[in-house]
């Protein structure tokens, strides 16, 4: 078990701390560079999320990061203060079938988010928003399958 | 992390190349550059894709950006595009609107 606490604040290296720690989490779980990527990205994702849209951007909060595995999953659990928000509420369908051209910048990463990972899940806890993002470990495409 | 993206221009196309990490922070500094490749009258706008590792979704907003930058009927087309990346890109359909190449091809 691996714990991070990110405190967000405009402009700052949320983005290199989460590759660190998602980075170091994939290599202890032997996760395949494609995998590693996956979650880094959803991660990051929701990360971003928080800081822009719970946080209001302008405000200052706090992320915290929790990773794990066991035998058959690797995970990261993100907590945040901000208002209850479930990402899985997020519909991404009406932007996705826009043409590219003449989308509204922004929408995507929740999407992103929710495609990289293999199972997400979404609790309120204590006042918090908590999201768990998980990868199979033993998939066709690494050395565990 | 780091980003670097420079630019030359030449035979009516602007081309960037890419390198390290686009996100959140980095962004911007690749938007100034479509600005500048707008303002150049250019018929293509051509990413170097090959040595950019990491990209998020802000660098799908670039791509959007890109798009209503630049004048209608410039053609936005992307090399080396790595597989991670390129995953990302096709996943939200934004190879609809881009030529996405392997590699540059002989003149």
């Amino acid at each position: 078990m691996i714990a991070c606490r990110l405190r967000l604040e405009a402009d700052e290296e949320v983005s290199r701390t989460i590759a660190d720690f998602v980075g170091a989490l994939s290599q202890m779980a032997e996760l395949t560079p494609r995998q590693a990527y996956r979650l880094r990205l959803a991660v990051d994702e929701i990360a971003t999320n928080v800081a822009l849209h719970g946080y209001c951007d302008a405000r200052r909060g706090v992320v915290d990061l929790e990773g794990g595995m066991d035998d058959e999953w690797v995970w990261v659990r993100i907590e945040d203060d901000a208002p209850a928000f479930d990402p899985r509420t997020h519909d991404p369908g009406p932007l996705l079938a826009a043409p590219p051209a003449r989308r509204q910048a922004g929408g995507l990463g929740l999407y992103l988010a929710m495609r990289n990972v293999d199972a997400f899940t979404y609790d309120r806890v204590g006042g918090r928003n908590r999201n768990t993002l998980y990868i199979v470990r033993k998939s066709p495409d690494n050395g565990h399958g | 992390m780091s980003f670097n993206a420079k630019m030359h221009v030449a035979d009516g196309a602007a081309t960037l190349r890419l390198v390290g990490e686009l996100d959140r922070r980095s962004a911007p500094r690749l938007n100034e550059l479509i600005i500048e490749a707008a303002s150049r009258q250019v018929k293509r706008l051509v990413l170097l894709m090959d040595e950019l590792k990491y990209m998020s979704s802000a660098g799908l907003r670039c791509l959007v950006f890109a798009h209503q930058k630049m004048p209608r009927g410039v053609q936005i087309v992307l090399i080396g595009t790595r597989p991670e990346v390129a995953e990302t890109i096709k996943l939200t359909g934004f190879d609809r609107s881009i030529t996405m190449e392997d590699s540059v091809e002989a003149p």
